[in-house]
């Protein structure tokens, strides 16, 4: 048995929009690092913890709110929302007194960040397994060529675009946006024309680590909620991070899309050896574009 | 001032040296040493081992003790890592001194501890990894496993499958060596059973797979009768979650070892999908026998919860130092070790033996579909199908052989 004989068109097509749904996640996470890792010059090795953190939230506040789909929307909006005041607490306490220091420091602190969150959620929250329903309507799955598609997904695949287009509005459209992306290039002269950058870079961190609570209440009723949940998706993050261009927006898209759809194709067309094929497509693509597919801002 | 205050050291090293000398006086209590990975994920499971042994030896104390001797235990974590593992094992038995060793889930760590207490002669019950050559090719006179392996899984499995009508397989797991050891388990083992199966293709992930939702589309997309799924601890849950979203478990029926047992269902709540067939060595609520009844109401009294399979190797371990140590007539490590070997006890699913020939405890597997049930908030498993012990033990000739060709 080497490769599958099913490869028919509608598994193709299902396989793709499983893939697509897939990638909006991991867009919606490595979005966020990108933005971090391009204005404030910040390696968030923690950002995974957000993550892990947002997924937490998203089932104690839905139990909070009695469970069920009220409880799920009330705990989509408010655990990303948890997250960004923690990230702001953190920022305004610690990170804004470093961001002068060098790279290495600043990704020694935020790892040091990924630790205590790991001590914190097992504090908190125990090391059992926890699971979250979707929301009734979201539950199941509905027919696409023959082949399931789980409703969840589909509430994915319509979730990621507006997230892009509003990462869009917000970076080229609003005021803070635009002094976020002259800080990138040139944070000294962005304060010399007297602009308050530190609030600037408040902000950004903080949409960057809502974007990772949002990315992980999600997740929260698809997964297994655990500690480690952060692991994998650390990595794969930074993976589209630098596969994107480090710190642009636009190539964590292009990253995540690599990444999501390679995976999911691999799965159809050489399920024996699937997990390679994003990472081959990782390689491949450092090698011809060292420095990422789109521009860096680094 | 200052002269009080020296008189009050003096005092309290004066009490101090009585306190000892008290001690020592009284027999010295039996230690145990165990080695867990009580950090993470896996203390999901480690936690109800120690509970269960925890709720064994206090009864024991209780009632005396053993020859006149109290059972004590320390705990020290090996964090899922061999190095912590083993240097956790050498300090317990040469700093504490305790007089054998338990423990752990991870099977890399207990083949490791196996082979320190081999060399030391310190008697070691692994209480819960599944790996076949502990008790097999790397078997030895002081090494136990007080668990199932993926063989007896794998044939069990095959037991249960091969009264099924399913003909065309797939099969998918996790790419590390408990997926890959189960896989093969029950396909090797369901191909002699019943030679017309056939394997249309296999999927594997990597460990901690999030999203399991292409490959299960990817799956169906094939059409095979039934599925196997290989995956287990963290795998389970997002694994089931997938199956129901998708409706997979509609589509193609498929089995999954641990996919019936407490720890995988409770977690997803009413919300698991409906006809999943698993395997399990324990049901808090099967079989309805006064002994297990009882041992869930003991259980559940002491700790608020359900007991789940970890909490019975707890609880049975306890039983079987304590009978062995009374059999060995004294604290012997080598007379402990001959005394348990062949040993037989009663258990809340009934008489258990540790087979003299390797070591293993003889466990019988219930296969079951999982089903929602009233009066539980959670999916249990009905159906159940009880393969006995004798049917799914590995054989002794094979074992034989295999520790022959590690020599």
């Amino acid at each position: 048995m080497e490769i599958a004989a099913n490869i028919t068109l509608s598994a193709l097509a299902q396989q793709f929009l499983v893939g697509l749904s897939r990638t909006t996640i991991l867009f919606i996470v490595s979005s966020g690092l990108s933005l971090v890792l391009g204005v404030l010059r910040i390696p968030n090795v923690a950002h995974g913890s957000l993550y892990m953190l947002g997924a937490f939230l998203c089932y104690s506040i839905s139990l909070f709110f009695g469970g069920g789909s009220t409880g799920f929307w009330m705990a989509l909006v408010l655990a990303p929302l948890c997250v960004a005041l923690i990230s702001l607490a953190v920022e305004r306490g610690l990170f804004c007194h470093l961001y002068d220091r060098e790279h290495l420091m600043l990704l020694l602190f935020t790892f040091s960040f990924m630790l205590l969150f790991k001590d914190l959620v097992k504090l908190v929250w125990g090391s059992d397994y926890r699971s979250l329903s979707a929301p009734e309507i979201l539950q199941g799955s509905f027919s696409v060529l023959g082949m399931p598609f789980p409703r969840y997904n589909l509430f994915l695949l319509v979730l990621g675009p507006l997230v892009a287009l509003g990462l869009w509005f917000l970076t080229n459209k609003t005021k803070i946006g635009k002094i976020a992306r002259a800080a990138a290039v040139d944070r000294e002269m962005v304060a010399a024309v007297g602009i308050n950058v530190s609030w600037v870079f408040a902000a950004v961190f903080v949409i960057g680590c809502f974007l990772a609570g949002l990315g992980g209440a999600l997740v929260a009723p698809t997964q297994n909620i655990t500690q480690g949940m952060d692991h994998t998706l650390i990595m794969e993050t930074f993976l589209i991070v630098i596969i994107g261009g480090l710190g642009n927006i636009w190539g964590a898209l292009l990253g995540a899309l690599i990444f999501g759809l390679t995976d999911s194709m691999g799965v159809l067309i050489w399920p024996q050896f699937a997990i390679v094929f994003p990472y081959v497509a990782v390689v491949i693509v450092l090698m011809f574009r060292p420095k990422g597919l789109l521009k860096a801002t680094w | 001032m200052r002269k009080i205050s020296w008189v009050i050291i003096c005092v309290g090293f004066f009490l101090g040296l009585l306190a000892f000398g008290g001690t020592a006086l009284a027999a010295d209590p039996i230690k145990v040493g165990i080695v867990d990975s009580y950090s993470g994920p896996p203390s999901t499971y480690t936690n109800d081992v120690k509970d269960g042994f925890k709720l064994a030896i206090d009864k024991i104390n209780a009632g005396g003790g053993v020859l006149g001797r109290q059972i004590t235990f320390v705990t020290r974590d090996d964090k899922f890592k061999v190095d912590l593992g083993l240097s956790a094992a050498k300090e317990l038995v040469m700093r504490e001194k305790v007089d054998l060793l338990m423990g752990t889930i991870n099977s890399a760590v207990a083949l490791a501890i196996s082979d320190f207490a081999k060399k030391e002669k310190v008697p070691f019950l692994a209480t819960y990894s599944k790996t076949a050559n502990l008790t097999g090719s790397k078997g030895h006179k002081y090494v136990f496993s007080m668990n199932e392996n993926t063989e007896m899984a794998g044939k069990a499995a095959a037991v249960g499958l091969a009264k099924l009508p399913y003909v065309n397989y797939w099969i998918a797991g996790d790419d590390y060596e408990y997926g890959h050891a189960i896989a093969d388990g029950v396909w090797n083992n369901l191909k002699k059973l019943k030679p017309d199966v056939k394997l249309l293709g296999q999927s594997w992930w990597k460990v901690g797979e999030p999203d399991f939702t292409p490959y299960i589309t990817s799956i169906l997309s094939a059409k095979p009768d039934a599925v196997i799924i290989a995956t287990g601890g963290a795998g389970c849950v997002p694994f089931l979650k997938a199956a129901k979203a998708t409706g997979f478990n509609e589509k193609s029926p498929f089995f999954m070892h641990t996919s019936t047992e407490l720890s995988t269902l409770r977690p997803l709540g009413v919300d698991a999908p409906e006809g999943v067939i698993g395997t399990s060595n324990y049901y808090f609520y099967f079989p309805e026998t006064p002994e297990n009844k009882a041992f869930v109401e003991e259980f559940q009294k002491a700790y608020g919860r359900y007991p789940s399979f970890g909490s019975l190797i707890g609880w049975f371990t306890g039983q079987f130092i304590a009978k062995a140590y009374e059999k060995a007539g004294k604290v012997d490590p080598e007379k402990f070790a001959e005394a348990l070997s062949g040993m037989t006890i009663d258990s809340p699913i009934g008489k258990l033996t540790i087979r003299a020939e390797d070591n293993q405890v003889m466990l019988p597997m219930f296969m079951g579909k999982t089903k929602k049930k009233d009066g539980f908030d959670f999916l249990i498993a009905t159906d159940i199908v009880t393969i006995p012990a004798a049917d799914l033990m590995p054989l002794v000739e094979d074992i034989k052989k295999a520790r022959e060709k590690e020599k």
